[in-house]
């Protein structure tokens, strides 16, 4: 099963919005992320530095106060001052030499066990961990000072609770997380209102294009961003093409129906003159041939992206005043009953062909009146033509619609141009009905899109 | 009557003079718009037939010129463009009636003859004048009920005179309405087609007011 075309293509062209925030979250977050790192491993080293330097402080004092003593080791001044002398609390220091060892008061005792310490440069104390008596975590320093002949190989040791660091650390991270996380909240909001104002000018785009569709507006303003104004141009150079092409369709189609029934006329004349009678349904159906083939030449030019409005009362008034000349001699009264203002979604001349030919029948068909409504019906409007004539049997009613009927066949009565109404009106997704009128003769209902 | 038919096709011209010379007519022909226009403002008619796709200057074009210079003349356009939007610009642009090319003489000829009936503001299809009766759609006379047999000068000089019944129609307005670019105006002369009017149509009479033109009257002389 392949997809519909239309779902391949909205994957393609997803949304520009989603595409651009999805890019500005995965980039931020990512920022964010290591940013946080980054500041933690900072804190960390800083913390790590302020513990360190104290202990190396102690491990110094203690070295400077370290003299030879009975027991091989002795201390010239106490170092149990605080923090060193809270019994177990993770501060402790150890000396040892050979087998002599001095330890802070803390240790109460116990012995700090000492990781297997690598070949440690002489003079300055280096990073270790270890474990307390309690099994508690430390931080040790190491100083180590080389014996000599009179005296084996001096170990310090100094250590603080691990607690000390990661403590404080954890806190930092805590308000270092809520604050990047806030930061990121920010700056996603604030690129999520940038891109909605940055495609805004789209969405306006897309608004002018429907409005020109719906034939409100002609061509796309110019007045437009930078970016897509030579999108904008490209557009109306299309729109003018379009309606060039239409223009010259129909110029053409008015050529053609100049060039054919000019001669047709002549034809007609001299068949007439020469008492040739057969001549004439030839002549007529060539006419209608001519008219039915430049008829459906200027439909086919029609069909473009831009579709005309046209105001219903006006083209229904204009069309009113020139059948009443045209069927002067009859002095029928044509009744308009149609509010102004309402539009149609057609193209004017498409408008007054379906109008015109729906009102020429009614007229030639009528007693005395001639009566034209209009109303909306949802997202189309309704007119209606009727007139107080003979009015059609069911049977005629639907021969008179009858599509595909050949030509040159002569159709009796009612609806020369009825079967070319409906054609139009089903191009611009409208429709045709005739029902009996109230006042006894036809009533045509022809529904167009507004 | 005199027409004035501005037609840009050879063929179909000379056809349709002489469908309308056959019928009575006096006609003028234009095959350009500037022709066309000229001879509308300068001479006098009582109907034009009108091209819309005439060269140089356009039907519709000649026709909103002549409205705007106030000529009222009846105006029939006759034309290729079937459309409805072509029909009411036609209209707009001033004209009385409008035929669509291919036609039938017969058609265009009724269309003539009701044109310039209304535009001499007769409402009727027929007008009487004593026992002269003239029936604007079939273009005949008749004289106490039968029918009058006229030779086309002499048709088309009464035609000018019952349309315009009880007034006095100039001479020369009677002379511009009889005899177009063709006609022998020598061996008709108005007055020689009146002498043989006036002994057909009696006692309907044709009253000659002397310096000034002629009228047609109901009653016999007193």
């Amino acid at each position: 099963m392949t997809p519909p075309p239309d779902a391949t293509a909205e994957r393609r062209g997803g949304s520009l919005q989603r595409r651009l925030f999805l890019g500005a979250l995965v980039f931020v977050t990512l920022a964010l992320v290591v940013a946080g790192l980054a500041i933690g491993l900072v804190l960390h080293r800083f913390a790590r530095g302020q513990i360190d330097a104290r202990l190396d402080g102690a491990l110094f004092a203690i070295l400077a106060d370290l003299g030879p003593g009975r027991s091989g080791l002795t201390l010239t001044r106490p170092h149990d001052g605080p923090p060193f002398d809270r019994d177990l609390s993770g501060w402790y220091w150890q000396v040892r030499t050979g087998d002599a060892v001095l330890r802070s008061a803390s240790l109460a005792g116990f012995d700090l066990a000492l990781p297997p310490i690598r070949e440690t440069p002489p003079g300055r104390p280096r990073p270790a961990d270890g474990t307390g008596p309690r099994g508690e975590a430390l931080i040790l320093r190491v100083l180590y000072r080389p014996g000599d002949a009179r005296a084996p190989d001096t170990v310090l040791v100094a250590s603080a609770p691990a607690a000390t660091l990661h403590g404080p650390l954890r806190e930092a991270g805590r308000t270092l997380a809520v604050a990047l996380g806030l930061l990121g909240l920010c700056l996603l909001a604030g690129i999520a209102l940038q891109v909605r104002l940055g495609l805004r000018p789209l969405r306006r785009l897309r608004d002018d294009l429907a409005a020109v569709r719906a034939g409100t507006q002609t061509r796309v303003p110019a007045g437009q961003p930078e970016e897509i104004r030579p999108l904008v141009v490209e557009l109306n150079l299309l729109l003018d093409q379009n309606e060039a092409n239409l223009e010259r369709a129909r110029a053409h189609v008015a050529n053609l129906a100049h060039g054919l029934k000019t001669p047709l006329a002549t034809l007609a004349l001299t068949a007439e003159r020469h008492a040739a009678p057969d001549l004439a349904p030839l002549v007529a159906s060539m006419d209608r041939q001519v008219r039915h083939h430049l008829r459906r030449a200027r439909a086919a030019a029609l069909g473009g992206p831009a579709r005309a409005r046209a105001d219903l009362r006006a083209h229904v008034d204009d069309l009113a005043g020139t059948l009443a000349r045209l069927h002067a001699e009859r002095g029928l009264a044509i009744d308009v009953e149609i509010s102004a203002g309402i539009p149609v979604a057609c193209d004017a001349q498409d408008l007054d062909e379906m109008l015109g030919n729906l009102i020429d029948n009614a007229c030639r068909w009528a007693r005395q009146r001639v009566r034209i409504r209009a109303e909306r019906a949802g997202i189309q409007v309704e007119v209606r033509v009727e007139d107080d004539g003979l009015g059609l049997t069911p049977q005629q009613t639907a021969q008179v619609l009858q599509r595909g009927r050949r030509l040159d066949e002569s159709m009796p009565g009612h609806g020369f141009g009825l079967p070319i109404t409906l054609e139009l009106a089903e191009l611009y997704g409208g429709s045709l009905h005739l029902e009996r009128s109230d006042l006894h003769g036809l009533c045509a209902r022809l529904r167009l899109p507004a | 009557m005199k027409l004035l038919l501005a037609e840009d096709d050879a063929p179909l011209a000379a056809e349709l003079l002489r469908a309308l010379r056959a019928e009575h007519f006096a006609v003028d022909h234009a095959a350009n718009g500037e022709d066309a226009r000229h001879l509308g403002e300068t001479e006098r008619y009582d109907a034009v037939v009108l091209d819309l796709g005439l060269p140089v200057v356009d039907g519709v074009t000649v026709l909103r010129d002549w409205r705007a210079a106030g000529l009222t003349l009846p105006v029939l356009i006759l034309t290729a463009r079937d459309g409805w939007s072509d029909k009411v610009a036609g209209f707009k642009a001033g004209a009385d009636d409008y035929l669509v090319k291919p036609f039938r003489v017969e058609e265009l000829v009724i269309r003539l003859r009701a044109l310039v009936r209304r535009a001499s503001a007769h409402g009727a299809a027929r007008i009487t004048c004593g026992p002269l009766v003239y029936d604007a759609g079939l273009g005949s006379f008749e004289r106490d009920g039968l029918p009058l047999r006229l030779t086309g000068l002499e048709w088309r000089v009464l035609t000018c005179l019952i349309l315009r019944k009880d007034a006095v129609v100039p001479r020369d307005a009677l002379i511009e309405r009889v005899y177009d670019g063709d006609a022998d105006v020598d061996s008709n002369s108005v007055e020689v087609i009146i002498t043989r009017l006036r002994r057909k149509i009696t006692p309907a009479r044709i009253e000659a007011v002397r310096g000034h033109g002629w009228r047609l009257h109901a009653e016999p002389e007193p």
